[in-house]
């Protein structure tokens, strides 16, 4: 036996009996458990047992908002090409149809080989749904005077405006129609994007998209709290995050409630607010530690707020008013005071890591595709936000994209389709 | 730009189509408009010829408003018959390849043709140092003149044509990157849309036959594109620059440039052909 041969390769030759060495090595190898299975090849596919892992499409609520993360998002923005609401409504038909599909799997029709695919075949002749979700929201623009439904615009639903700090790039900002995928793999969602921009090119123009992940952990113990992922800036993003899993808690915080002043279609839907925002992150790795920990006002290491020792600890500012345990201007008491009446200001944030290559100057183009989902857009997102103008943290960041949708509701029954509320609401007005 | 081995297609005839299961109009009956498409390919090409002959004759002349005004009619020829043309990919990348096909940019050496005299003309407003790349024009098209009338047409290249002059339009004149100098895009825009009308044309009696709602909808998109582009002509014939084109039709046109490129990538199958 050549001493030099590496390790796997003895063990192949091991298992499916070739050579006399390998029947020599065949009694002391199998008796080692690690050996049992034979090492992947390199281009085997990476295995995982969860792409038959589906959610229901339809339901009072869209999934995709408190539905739990998966390690792969992507926010694409589009203009809406429907010259009138005849085709506004087949878009949302159409939609409504690819998603139902996209998010169930099954296999893709087999047609003549002379013509194009109507699948990219990206995840092979059967979909599988690899937990995928799709979340239709819209822009204000869709609002304006061309399918006659200005008179039912969210109350809250408006134009992003920059913040102090933004640089926005009109290239990567609002549009009439956003769609957030998100599932097990980047993959899945890139052919659930394919497929819909296939199916509907006369409807549909992407106007910006952007993609991001988040790092998936080791399965805790049990009885130890979940952890959240870390963003680029190397701390646990989403610590304060409201209780997805409480629905009474969702309904007052995320989803729009009968009896508000909102349109009534737009009951059971939510405000969807994305902002890309860059991390320096070669100033902000060259930043020391305690300094980066006070502007954030957590442990980097374990994410508890300073002084404490877990993430889930629910840091206390009334016997710091001053400031000298956590900063006043730090990150998380700016964006949450704890106070009674900053209780109105909670968002459900639902971010993605983003990594786009580099800036002319080397530097890396990173950061955080930030979504958050609330009932009430001003006393949600833009309130908190307003409360973070001029944080410290500014100087490691820049905002440069995104926008403000509204989140339909859910499809629920088989004569429902997404967008169908919005359009009855104003099926009357235009027919008068 | 596209490269495609010109020996392989060379070699492929009109007899070496096979039949398969699918196969809908016998490849016999396709004679017909293919010689018609030969012909309309080889008038286009004299048209060229002699277009680039006064082109270029302007730039060697050192008349700068001549050459200027006569670089978009000249190429609009070449856009008309362009999948024919990148058959012989090494005279489409002397003739038609635009500066972001070359690593070194205007500075590369191998940058000749069109978009480089584009650049001399429109961005410096010169003609100087240009009578090489004016000879070498001239020759490449003569070339192409010559090479295409030997050239058997496959008709799967031919019918396929209308699809890749969509992906033209779809991929370089919608943004305004085609003629980014000069923004004379919509003569070629006009072109790749005429040249991928002309093919549906020739073959719309095959097509009627099996699917009339297929060339219906394939009209009306083409009447849609017409009718924007039409906004933007000049008393002269010729067309407005790309800037002038409203942010509205930009959008307006996408809708129906997809669409089309989506029907038209149907029509080799629906004809029966590989």
């Amino acid at each position: 036996m050549n001493d030099s041969e590496p390790l796997n390769l003895q063990r192949r030759r091991v298992l499916m009996g070739m050579g006399a060495a390998g029947v020599a090595l065949a009694g002391s190898a199998l008796s080692c458990p690690a050996m049992a299975a034979a090492p992947a090849q390199v281009t085997e596919a990476p295995s995982s047992d969860k792409t038959e892992d589906r959610h229901d499409f339809r339901g009072v609520h869209q999934t995709g908002v408190v539905t739990p993360r998966p390690a792969s998002g992507m926010l694409v923005a589009f203009d809406v090409l429907a010259a009138n609401r005849e085709d506004l409504e087949r878009l949302f038909r159409t939609l409504n149809e690819r998603i139902a599909f996209l998010m169930t799997g099954g296999p893709v029709a087999q047609i003549d080989p002379k013509l194009p695919p109507p699948d990219s075949g990206i995840l092979g002749p059967v979909v599988t749904p690899d937990n995928l979700t799709i979340t239709v929201s819209v822009g204000e623009s869709l609002f304006d005077e061309r399918f006659g439904l200005a008179g039912v615009k969210p109350k809250r639903l408006q134009r992003m405006v920059g913040f102090p700090n933004d640089a926005l790039d009109a290239d990567c900002c609002h549009g009439d129609l956003s769609l957030q995928f998100c599932a097990n793999t980047a993959d899945t969602n890139i052919h659930a994007l394919r497929d819909i921009v296939k199916n509907l090119p006369d409807l549909l123009l992407v106007r910006w998209k952007q993609e991001g992940s988040v790092p998936p952990q080791a399965p805790v113990k049990p009885g130890v709290p979940a952890q959240s992922a870390r963003n680029f800036l190397g701390f646990r993003d989403g610590s304060a995050n409201p209780d997805s899993n409480d629905a009474r808690a969702m309904d007052r915080i995320v989803w729009v409630q009968p009896g508000s002043d909102e349109p009534e279609w737009a009951v059971h839907g939510s405000y969807q607010a994305v902002r890309i925002i860059r991390n320096f992150v070669e100033r902000w790795d060259r930043t020391p530690l305690q300094e980066q920990e006070s502007i954030l006002g957590r442990v980097k290491s374990s994410g508890a707020p300073i002084g404490g020792h877990s993430e889930t600890e629910v840091p206390d500012y009334s016997n710091d008013p001053a400031g000298k345990r956590t900063k006043l201007d730090a990150h998380i008491r700016l964006a949450n005071p704890r106070t009674a009446a900053s209780q109105a200001n909670l968002i459900l944030r639902r971010p993605f890591n983003y990594s786009n290559g580099v800036n002319k100057n080397g530097q890396l183009d990173m950061g955080l595709l930030f979504i958050c989902y609330q009932a009430d857009l001003e006393k949600g997102f833009i309130t908190v936000q307003t409360r973070l103008n001029g944080e410290p943290l500014e100087e490691y960041l820049k905002p440069v994209g995104g926008g403000y949708f509204f989140t339909l509701p859910g499809v629920t029954g088989d004569q429902d389709f997404i967008g169908r509320s919005l359009l009855a609401a104003t099926h009357t007005e235009t027919a008068a | 730009m596209k490269k495609t081995p010109l020996a392989l297609l060379l070699t492929l005839g009109l007899l070496n189509i096979p039949l398969s299961a699918f196969a809908v109009t016998a490849p016999l009956d396709l004679v017909g408009p293919v010689s018609d498409y030969k012909i309309y390919v080889t008038e286009k090409l004299d048209e060229l010829a002699r277009h680039t002959q006064q082109f270029t004759d302007a730039v060697k002349k050192g008349d700068l408003a001549t050459a200027q005004k006569l670089y978009a009619p000249t190429r609009v020829y070449y856009e008309s018959i362009e999948p024919i043309a990148e058959l012989f990919s090494d005279l489409d990348a002397s003739i038609d390849s635009r500066v972001d096909d070359h690593e070194q940019g205007v500075k590369a050496e191998d940058f000749t043709g069109f978009h480089r005299i584009e650049y001399s003309l429109f961005a410096e407003n010169s003609t100087k140092g240009l009578d090489a790349l004016a000879d070498r024009l001239n020759k490449d098209v003569q070339d192409l003149q010559t090479r295409v009338a030997g050239l058997t047409f496959p008709p799967e290249k031919v019918v396929g044509g209308a699809a890749a002059l969509l992906e033209e339009v779809a991929t370089t004149k919608i943004s305004g990157e085609e003629d980014r100098y000069s923004h004379t895009d919509l003569y070629d825009f006009q072109g790749n849309i005429d040249g991928a009308k002309k093919i549906v044309d020739l073959f719309r009696p095959h097509i009627e036959q099996q699917d009339k709602a297929f060339v219906a909808k394939v009209d009306k998109n083409f009447a849609t594109v017409d009718k924007i582009l039409a906004k933007y002509r000049t008393a002269d014939g010729g067309f407005e620059t790309y800037d002038k084109v409203k942010d509205n039709d930009r959008k307006a046109l996408v809708g129906p440039v997809n669409t089309l490129a989506e029907d038209l990538s149907m029509m080799r199958g629906k004809l029966g052909l590989n």
